[in-house]
């Protein structure tokens, strides 16, 4: 098993996890509809960062926005740990769906040191990023679409437990463009309000932006407090290409290998995707009662922060440990009444807990769904 | 040409129906369903578009894309009622 | 790992198992060419991407090496069928350039401003992974991984640490990179544990 050392989320919220934590405890969101922005016809509602953010994130050289906020987020996340990253010992591991992509649009500046064509290419990016903490290796990155974040650290679980590396530092982030943001609008799936995870009235997804990076090492038996990975599966619907399966295939099998030695007794909460679209949240009830968990709290997150993408499954990670940490359950932002098919248990006000693990779902494009169970202080 | 059939040969190009002549097509059949095409809903999105590039009509809901689908006879004349181009 | 089978497929030349394959055509065409020769009945080909059509017909070549598969009426394998103990783990360098571009087409020019989801829906490099699970009735692990540049032996660990998933017997999993119509690879292996 993996234990987290140290962690960053980096969003319009704030620039650490706990400034993001006390935010998201007070009930705030940076959701806003935006108008004429990014020559984009449609007004949409989204989580972005300011200009003066901007200024603040790009201080480190010829870097992109996207490689920038990551480098950010990093750094930040190191600040708290003594690992050494220009070992040999440490890999690197990038969660993204587009990167630089929005670098593709004719309007976009030029970078000075890399053509279009390179710097588009995700393993590029995350090369720059690497070399940019003078790590040796080969950073790998993970663009599962919309799992993106969860898949990545599963496979920083598998490099650190089969004895290879010591530490992967695991880092996500996605930036909102005109290229994501009106393709999700051909795809009628942006809500043109605040979001509404779970809620009978919800009609869609808000975009995010953030970075996130989490700092992983293997567990040893002196270990006690510290939160674990416990174990984690990537399944697919076999289904569809965009659609969710209605019986919830892939979600539905990536939760009970996750849960296989677990007990639901145990989870303070599931964690769940929960977009705010018709069928994800639908699909995700499905899951959760097929899996026997009906009466585990659920929440979700993206009525703060919007969706992700590259960042959810680290951002809402970290979050949910944080929350836990401090004996809370967050309330799902934006959720009244129950809108989907079976009864689950969505929660929405923060609530108290005891409880000390937790599970994590996310599905996407292509069919993709993972799930994680997470425990502070593993399994005793 | 016939509304109805360039209709066709539209929805033949915008969907890459490529083992599909606009003869294969008849006028009152369901386009979607497992009578159909076998076309599904990214293909329903895409005919949103159609309808918005060639004849400037804009669909915001999907569900109503649904309705006039239905076949091509319903879609010609959802489109010569409502065409702006 | 035990290689199966193996799946090279580059603009000009395919080969399967060590032998080449007579093909007519070159690139674009030729992935539709063996389409239509040796796979068809899959109208589905026709709508997915370079990197998709690429991944589809490198992955149908090694399956047919491995014997018959029961493929229902819709063109799928039957639900009787399905497995979930077979990965997808995919690498490349380009993700989804090809269809990044083709979808930036779509909405560069603001007078000309038509997002096109059927376009969109493939900027993702995982869709061929889905692609694969939902012909073959896959329920197991399907996970896209994309690196600087091809790396045999950062691929070999990624492939070898995905069996640490206990379900996992055998993966569809190696190189698949497609630059543009006339620049893709193919490198593919049907490998068990």
């Amino acid at each position: 098993m993996i234990k987290v050392i140290a962690d960053n989320i980096t969003s319009p919220l704030g620039m650490t996890s706990s400034e993001n934590y006390l935010k998201v405890k007070d009930g705030l969101s940076c959701l806003q509809s935006y108008e004429g922005v990014m020559d984009i016809p449609t007004p949409f509602t989204a989580s972005l960062f300011t200009e003066e953010q901007w200024d603040a994130l790009m201080q480190y050289g010829d870097y992109t926005r996207f490689e920038s906020c990551l480098i950010h987020s990093i750094r930040e996340a190191l600040e708290g740990s003594d690992v050494d990253v220009s070992s040999p010992r440490v890999i690197f591991i990038i969660s993204t769906t587009k990167g630089n992509v929005e670098l593709l649009d004719s309007r976009s500046h030029r970078l000075k040191n890399r053509t279009t064509d390179e710097a588009v290419r995700l393993g590029n990016a995350a090369l720059m990023i690497a070399r940019y903490f003078g790590n040796p290796n080969i950073p790998v990155t993970v663009s599962n679409a919309c799992i993106s974040g969860l898949a990545a650290q599963l496979t920083a679980k598998r490099m650190l437990e089969s004895g290879r590396y010591d530490y992967a530092i695991v880092a996500g982030a996605d930036i909102q463009s005109r290229f994501i943001i009106s393709g999700f609008q051909s795809f009628k799936a942006l809500s043109p309000k605040v979001c509404r995870p779970f809620d009978i009235e919800r009609c869609g997804l808000n975009l995010g932006e953030a970075a996130a990076c989490m700092v992983f090492g293997r567990m040893t038996e002196q270990d006690t407090d510290d939160w674990v990975a416990v174990r984690g599966a990537v399944r697919n619907d076999a289904n569809h290409i965009s659609s969710p399966s209605r019986t919830a295939e892939g979600a539905y099998r990536a939760i009970a290998y996750a849960m296989a030695d677990g007990d639901a007794e145990q989870l303070a909460v599931v964690n769940a995707h929960g977009t705010s679209t018709l069928y994800n949240d639908e699909m995700e009830s499905v899951a959760i009662a097929r899996s026997g968990l009906e009466h585990t709290p659920v929440n979700s997150l993206k009525g703060y922060y919007g969706h992700t993408m590259g960042a959810a499954g680290l951002l809402e990670t970290i979050l949910t440990m944080k929350s836990i940490d401090d004996h809370i359950i967050l309330g799902t932002r934006g959720f009244q009444e129950l809108g989907v098919s079976r009864s689950i248990r969505v929660i929405g006000e923060h609530i108290p807990t005891d409880k000390r693990g937790f599970l994590k779902l996310l599905s996407g494009f292509g069919g993709s769904n993972a799930a994680m169970l997470y425990q502070k202080g593993g399994r005793r | 040409m016939e509304l109805q059939e360039e209709l066709k040969s539209k929805i033949i190009e915008a969907l890459n129906l490529e083992d599909i002549q606009p003869e294969d097509i008849d006028d009152d059949a369901p386009l979607f369903g497992d009578d159909g095409f076998g076309l599904d809903s990214i293909d329903a999105l895409e005919l949103i578009v159609l309808l918005e590039k060639n004849y400037g009509i804009k669909i915001s809901d999907p569900k109503t894309g649904k309705e006039i689908f239905k076949s091509i006879n319903v879609m010609a004349e959802y489109v010569a009622a409502n065409r702006k181009k | 790992m035990r290689t199966l089978h193996h799946v090279v497929i580059t603009p000009h030349r395919v080969v399967v198992d060590e032998e080449q394959m007579t093909v007519t055509s070159s690139g674009k065409m030729m992935l539709k060419e063996i389409y239509q020769s040796n796979i068809g009945n899959y109208p589905k080909f026709y709508k997915m991407d370079m990197l998709c059509k690429l991944g589809f017909v490198a992955s149908e070549l090694l399956l047919q090496k491995e014997g018959n598969r029961n493929i229902g009426a819709k063109g799928v394998v039957d639900e009787e069928n399905q497995r979930d103990d077979r990965a997808v783990i995919l690498l490349n360098s380009s993700s989804s350039i090809c269809d990044d571009r083709a979808y930036q087409a779509t909405i560069d020019n603001l007078d000309d401003y038509f997002p096109s989801p059927m376009v969109f829906v493939y900027t993702l490099a995982n869709i061929v992974t889905g692609e694969i699970a939902l012909r073959n009735r896959y329920y197991g692990e399907t996970n896209f991984y994309v690196l600087p540049q091809k790396d045999e032996k950062v691929m070999t660990q990624i492939v070898e640490d995905s069996f640490q998933d206990e379900h996992t017997t055998s993966a569809i999993c190696g190189w698949l990179n497609c630059d543009d119509e006339d620049h893709f690879e193919a490198d593919l292996y049907l490998v068990e544990k």
